[in-house]
């Protein structure tokens, strides 16, 4: 068999590996071996979390909406639970994230809307 | 529409597919375009702009007064410009709408806040080219500063013009498939298909059942 340096072979895959790593801090970014493992951990979390932002997305309109609701309404009904029951009822198809940010940008829109739909 | 609501509801909810297009191709008349902020989620924004100014075509159907007050500042740019002015656009007036407009629109199945003049950015349209003119009727809520249109669960007759300005693709997401100590590993790159549409106009909106600021100031008076 004729003899076969590998030259750069593997540094070209790593240097590619290196780049993506290039902001991490400390060891993640200087050492070869560490610097496969954390991309690979950084890619599976970078995955995970897409469908986790949705979630949390979610979650915070949900909040949004229940502190505005809260602040406005004198009644007993300044509740988030309270506004979507209502908004079901009356059949409006408004999600949470228009709501939401009704809530910031057009308060009165929102209050409008609070008012004319909780009975 | 209340007997059937729950089947109704799904069947709205489910993707948006209609739009007409008339494509015409626009004389691109170099205006000069302030920059238009899109809207993205969670994050507030100023809402200080200026209205579009990008040529529109007079709609033949549709008998509006933004179309007849649009064919005034068509005028003055065909007037000979001297050399020395840059880039000294003619003045447009503003299309007369209310102040504070703003509509809730279904789009490829999410929700947009939209104003008119500014682009979003939606799922793709099939079939859509550049220039091509666009009718959303899944108009959910229509507001202005002062009072607001609440859709059950569409505000009747609403709609909300656009024109595609590019078919384009998201920015490149890598699906990294992976399990630990069973040597699995599998490297995607995804781009998902978007277009990006300017909105002209809301329009139809008039004749629905609205509520005002001074419902609101009544009704708190009469309950303290």
């Amino acid at each position: 068999m004729t003899r076969i340096k590998r030259g750069y072979i593997a540094g070209k895959r790593r240097r590619k590996i290196r780049l993506f790593t290039s902001s991490f801090r400390g060891a993640h970014s200087r050492l070869t071996r560490t610097i496969t493992q954390q991309k690979i951990k950084a890619l599976v979390s970078a995955n995970r979390d897409r469908d986790r932002k949705k979630r949390g997305f979610r979650s915070l309109w949900i909040h949004r909406i229940n502190a505005i609701i809260g602040k406005n309404k004198k009644k007993q009904y300044n509740r988030y639970s309270n506004l979507l029951y209502n908004i079901y009822k009356g059949q409006l198809l408004l999600n949470r994230k228009i709501v939401a940010q009704m809530g910031i940008l057009k308060g009165n829109c929102l209050r409008m809307i609070a008012n004319e739909i909780i009975t | 529409m209340a007997s059937a609501a729950a089947a109704s509801l799904s069947t709205i909810c489910t993707s948006f597919a209609t739009h007409c297009s008339i494509s015409h191709h626009n004389p691109k008349t170099p205006f000069s375009h302030s920059t238009f902020f899109p809207f993205s989620r969670s994050h507030s924004l100023s809402l200080s702009f200026q209205p579009t100014l990008s040529p529109r075509l007079p709609l033949p159907p549709k008998s509006s007064d933004t179309a007849e007050a649009l064919s005034e500042p068509q005028a003055p740019p065909s007037d000979p410009q001297s050399a020395t002015q840059l880039v000294q656009s003619p003045p447009l007036q503003p299309p007369s709408w209310e102040p504070g407009l703003f509509a809730v629109v279904m789009v490829g199945g999410r929700q947009y806040i939209v104003h008119p003049g500014r682009w979003i950015t939606v799922q793709r349209l099939k079939g859509a080219k550049a220039n091509d003119k666009i009718a959303l009727h899944r108009v959910l809520l229509v507001g202005t500063d002062t009072s607001c249109y609440i859709g059950r669960p569409v505000v009747t007759n609403a709609v909300v013009y656009a024109t595609v300005e590019e078919q384009g693709l998201d920015d490149k997401v890598i699906v990294f498939k992976y399990k630990k100590k069973k040597k699995y590993r599998r490297t995607i790159g995804h781009r998902q298909p978007n277009t990006r549409i300017r909105i002209n106009s809301i329009m139809g909106y008039e004749n629905y059942p609205k509520v005002t600021m001074d419902d609101i100031k009544d009704q708190e008076d009469r309950d303290s």
